[in-house]
């Protein structure tokens, strides 16, 4: 009747993780969950599956680091006896965490099927699809003289993980299936007295943290191929490695353009803009309007449309003197050098200039003009100028 | 002028400063204020005998703002307001909409006001002579839209064209070819710019209802050519042969290569790439060079063409490229746009032309605008199946854009974020979301999220990949920023929070999403509703919660039943009304808990057996046999198979008269026999 099962509910927080901690906590938490290493493994396993795919290779390459880390402390302890029995106990153990994981697998993937709200539908439909493809190519992949020391059962344990992880599915089935019996050889070999430097965990580690630089590039699928239609070689050369992975937006180009041809300045006719570039700039202009933030952004808007006065808000509004300035305004002391520095035409016409510069309606030109006019008109009067004895120039 | 001059005269005097300033500092400061001053015409003179070597006062530069600088720096201390309604819906706090249906008729309505005002005062512009503002305002005057030169001449045709009078312009024309004037390339251009760009229709009007000065006969006359209009306008105007266009440029004496690009983009423009293309030959054989944007249409052309293989098209197109490069024609990020934007009808085959263009036109040089990007996300995430995997494409885009600022480039640069989005949501990748969200959010990129309807759409994907992906107290954190201060949330929005609580097993909040909902105009979403209810009913909660569940089913009854005075169909799920019965019951509230089994019977729908059961065990709690007989009758009323399981349970659970217990025998031979009949019915809703 209810559809969604709580059992979900288990997995949820863990789902959240990466995307609150950013990932810097991530390695924090393998650390402390290191500690029971029984639990441990099938709780990273099972937060594995929930998890985004880049992070949980991250994880997953993080936590084996440290987990090699400390084998290589524990490598120089003198009891060698005792060394190669915890190996071999731990291979035991290994082997039973592995189909312990796979079954906590199942359960766990059922419960993801059932519930709606996961996005779980990409993976689930990659593994499947995996699973198909395997069937296929299973013989070239996997020598059988390989898998021939191994049990079956860990062969099956094998395919399963790989059909879980997101990565490429074969490779990593052959991968774990050559781990697992290097592994067994390893561990013969320690039976044997031959006590091998590298420790099992060692080797699983090396893998996983190569493993991880793949991240997101094997998270392709292989089958993009298909509709690309291999013109382009974007898709066949990524194989594996982040690395190698090419941007997709660089690459081989059409050629037709010539950076010269196209940088070089040509010589701008200018034209008055026809009807298409008025409209085509009307256009644009509709593109990022947006309806107002605030009443400053309203504002802006009105100055713009010249509803408002404009700021500063000073007794210049709408006044417009082609730029000129306030000195140029009151200080017109300058243009009268050509006047007699003294004498009453001179007082006459610093007076005309203490005038005019109280004047706000005429502009700097007017001004200029007005006082030329009195120079000319000066000029004129020389005669009578003489005449009563006043020097002018 | 004189400001240039000014400042050169003042660069040259700022090289003096340093060696002058200490000379001067002295003098000045003991005899501040006279240099100017011209009250007497001794003083200066005295002063220039004691001190030479002064120069000039040196007077800073005016610093100039930007007229808008202060209002813009005000305008950036203020944030957004998660509290508050948009700024352009604060008004009377009684219009403040509520749902994104009140929002969008809040802002037509608006706009509708201002576009009225402006009619009235430009059909009647002798009532708005006075300009009582000090200094002019020229937005508020009437505009003048009639022509002002009566007589025939070359001017008078300019003026048309510049008003846009199509039909003016056609006939002015004709009147001045008649009269033997020959008229200039340069009109005759724009003249045909006019008729190409409008498609020989007049421009549709900034406001619908402009054309009420003309007069009454021409109204009746033009009344057949409307309808032909609304037909035209549902798919934009379409280029007719022989129309006004190809006319004049058939009348045409002279021609040049303007004259022939503006005819090839208006057929473009007017879905007519056959005739644009053959216009362009004949352009190629009359020695004429078209420009980049008469390229731009052609390209388009040659992708709208008919009956053509997708490859041809792509080497047609190809060929196109080529010419350009021979005739040294610079592409412009148009160019590359429009082929991305028409690669994405090639659907998959698209895709690798679609990435050499973008390389080509990163390799010369031309910055991509956001339009660029969409288009390929478009063509790479639209039509996907996600069974056949998907592009990593938005990747590498959103690792390029990341920090960018974008200004307007393209038309279509506000689809970006939106078809973004959609990408992310498709991948399921929270991580990605945020970081389109981040690029959002950088510098004045927002404006680009496009108009409300392509708003709501980004917010309502993010808003569900967040309930999908995100933490619940997160989710929650994002619920109140987003909701509905940047958008109201769709039904379907509600239900994906709604699940996102039953996960993170916060049902609690229920109660509080409901009120919301109502508020968002969600009341009549039977979807949101059952959704609702169903998560109520689910499980047993303790008491006070149970309290609040009933209240809220309370209110959700009410809903339903004030639709029925509104004469809409009334429709009772039965689902509904098993989940609304349940909550009164397990709130205790009995008497509305019958009252709910009552509603069965009216509106002929089939109590669920667990419900029927519930019930029992309430009339068991209370010891009443009464009521429990009276379940029995109900179950039987429906023939339902559980009748006989609850005719035992009454057997044995309840202390019952003789009369009871022969009522309860009737009954249970009577739904044996019906058995059959009700098995299906039952059935199905036991599925539910």
């Amino acid at each position: 009747m209810f559809p969604r099962v709580s059992a979900i509910l288990a997995l949820r927080p863990l789902s959240r993780f990466p995307s609150c901690s950013g990932g810097s906590e991530a390695p924090a938490a393998a650390i402390v969950l290191l500690g029971a290493p029984h639990g441990t493994v099938r709780y990273r396993i099972s937060a594995l599956l929930v998890l985004t795919k880049n992070n949980a290779q991250r994880y997953f390459g993080t936590n084996n680091v440290i987990y090699s880390k400390k084998d290589e402390q524990s490598a120089p302890t003198p009891e060698i006896s005792k060394e190669t029995e915890s190996q071999e106990s731990v291979k035991e153990n290994r082997k039973k965490d592995l189909l312990g994981i796979i079954k906590g697998m199942k359960i766990e993937l059922s419960s993801v099927n059932v519930q709606t709200t996961r996005p779980s539908s990409r993976r689930q439909l990659k593994s499947v699809e995996a699973t198909v493809g395997r069937l296929q190519k299973a013989p070239e992949d996997v020598p059988k003289n390989r898998t021939q020391s191994l049990s079956p059962e860990l062969v099956a344990a094998a395919s399963a993980v790989a059909d879980f992880l997101p990565f490429d599915k074969q490779t990593t089935k052959s991968e774990l299936l050559r781990q697992l019996q290097q592994h067994e050889e390893v561990s013969n070999a320690q039976k044997d007295g031959e006590r091998a430097k590298i420790s099992v965990s060692n080797i699983i580690s090396d893998m996983k943290v190569a493993k991880s630089a793949t991240a997101r590039v094997s998270t392709r699928p292989v089958h993009q191929i298909q509709f690309d239609e291999g013109t382009d070689n974007y898709m066949g050369q990524e194989t594996d490695d982040l690395k190698k992975r090419k941007n997709m937006l660089k690459g081989k180009r059409l050629n037709i353009f010539d950076l010269k041809a196209v940088t070089e300045e040509a010589p701008e006719t200018e034209t008055a803009p026809s009807l298409w570039e008025v409209e085509f700039a009307k256009q644009l202009a509709t593109v990022n309007e947006q309806s107002l933030q605030n009443g400053f952004a309203e504002m802006i808007q009105w100055t713009s449309e010249g509803k408002l006065w404009e700021f500063p808000i000073n007794n210049e509004a709408g006044f417009d003197d082609d730029g000129s300035e306030f000195h140029e305004h009151v200080f017109l002391d300058k243009h009268l050098k050509d006047f007699p520095k003294q004498g009453p035409i001179r007082h006459f016409m610093e007076l005309v200039t203490c005038g005019l510069s109280k004047n706000p309606y005429l502009s700097v030109k007017q001004k200029i003009e007005h006082i030329e006019w009195f120079r000319n008109y000066f000029n004129e009067k020389q005669d009578i100028l003489k005449e009563s004895g006043i020097q002018f120039n | 002028m004189a400001a240039v001059a000014t400042s050169r005269w003042l660069r040259f005097r700022c090289k003096l400063c340093p060696t002058l300033r200490g000379q001067r500092a002295g003098p000045c400061g003991q005899t501040p204020s006279c240099r100017f001053y011209s009250g007497s015409a001794t003083v200066p003179k005295a002063e220039g005998a004691n001190v030479t070597g002064i120069e000039e006062v040196v007077i800073p530069k005016k610093k100039t703002w930007d007229k808008v600088a202060v209002l813009q720096a005000l305008a950036s201390t203020v944030n957004r307001d998660i509290t508050a309604a948009p700024y352009a819906f604060q008004d009377d706090p009684y219009l403040i909409p509520t749902s994104s249906v009140e929002s969008r008729s809040f802002l037509l309505a608006k706009k509708s006001g201002e576009n009225a005002a402006k009619f009235i005062i430009n059909s009647h512009p002798k009532y708005f002579q006075k300009d009582i503002a000090e200094p002019h305002i020229p937005c508020l005057m009437p505009e003048y839209f009639e022509p002002q030169i009566e007589d025939i001449s070359e001017a008078a045709l300019r003026e048309r064209i510049k008003l846009k009078k199509v039909k003016a312009s056609v006939d002015m024309f004709d009147q001045l070819l008649q009269a033997g004037t020959t008229i200039s390339l340069e009109t005759s251009n724009s003249l045909l710019d006019l008729l190409c760009y409008y498609g020989d229709k007049e421009p549709p009007a900034d406001y619908h209802f402009q054309k009420s000065e003309k007069s009454e006969e021409l109204e009746a006359a033009e009344e057949n050519d409307e309808k032909s209009k609304k037909a035209d306008h549902q798919f934009g105007v379409t280029w007719r042969a022989k129309n006004n266009a190809e006319r004049i440029f058939a009348l045409m004496p002279e021609k040049n290569s303007h004259s022939y690009c503006t005819m090839i983009r208006g057929m473009v423009k007017h879905r007519a790439p056959v005739q644009a293309l053959n216009l362009y030959t004949e352009l190629l054989n009359n020695r004429l060079h078209a420009d980049v944007y008469t390229f731009n249409a052609l390209i388009e052309a040659t992708a709208l063409s008919v009956n053509k293989k997708l490859e041809d098209k792509w080497n047609n197109i190809l060929e196109l490229l080529k010419q350009m490069a021979a005739q040294k024609v610079k592409p412009n990020l148009q160019t590359f746009n429009t082929i991305l934007k028409c690669l994405r009808r090639f659907h998959v085959f698209g895709r690798l032309p679609a990435l050499q263009t973008f390389r080509e036109m990163k390799a010369i040089g031309i910055e991509p605008s956001l339009a660029t990007y969409h288009y390929i996300i478009q063509l790479f995430y639209h039509h996907e199946n996600p069974s056949k995997g998907s592009s990593l494409i938005i990747y590498d885009i959103m690792n390029e854009l990341t920090g960018q600022k974008f200004s307007p480039k393209d038309p279509d640069d506000d689809m970006f974020f939106q078809s973004a989005m959609r990408a992310c949501s498709f991948l399921r990748d929270l991580e990605l979301a945020y970081q389109v969200h981040g690029l959002l959010n950088t510098g004045d990129n927002w404006k680009f999220i496009g108009p409300d309807h392509r708003r709501n759409f980004y917010y309502s994907k993010f808003f569900s990949l967040l309930c999908l992906m995100e933490q619940i107290d997160v989710t929650l954190q994002w619920y109140k920023d987003l909701i509905p201060s940047v958008f109201f949330p769709h039904s379907q929005t509600l239900i994906d929070l709604l699940q996102a609580l039953d996960v993170a097993n916060r049902l609690e909040m229920i109660p509080q999403i409901w009120k919301d909902s109502k508020e968002y105009g969600h009341i009549f979403r039977n979807d949101l509703k059952e959704e609702i209810l169903m998560l109520m009913a689910r499980d047993q909660h303790p008491p006070e919660l149970q309290v609040a569940f009933a209240d809220c089913a309370a209110d959700i009854k009410s809903t339903y039943e004030s639709q029925d005075a509104r004469q809409i169909a009334p429709e009772w799920p039965a689902n509904c009304l098993n989940y609304i019965a349940v909550l009164f019951l397990r709130a205790g509230r009995m008497q509305e808990a019958w009252k709910m089994l009552g509603l069965f019977k009216k509106h002929n729908k089939i109590p669920g057996n667990e419900l029927l059961n519930e019930f029992m065990d309430s009339a068991k709690a209370s010891n009443s046999p009464a009521q429990a007989i009276e379940i029995v009758k109900l179950a039987s009323a429906f023939s339902l198979p559980v009748c006989e399981g609850l005719t035992q349970r009454v057997m044995a659970d309840f202390v019952i008269s003789q009369e009871q217990k022969e009522a309860l025998g009737n009954l249970t031979s009577l739904t044996s026999d019906s058995d059959s009949s009700s098995d299906s019915d039952s059935d199905s809703d036991e599925g539910k």
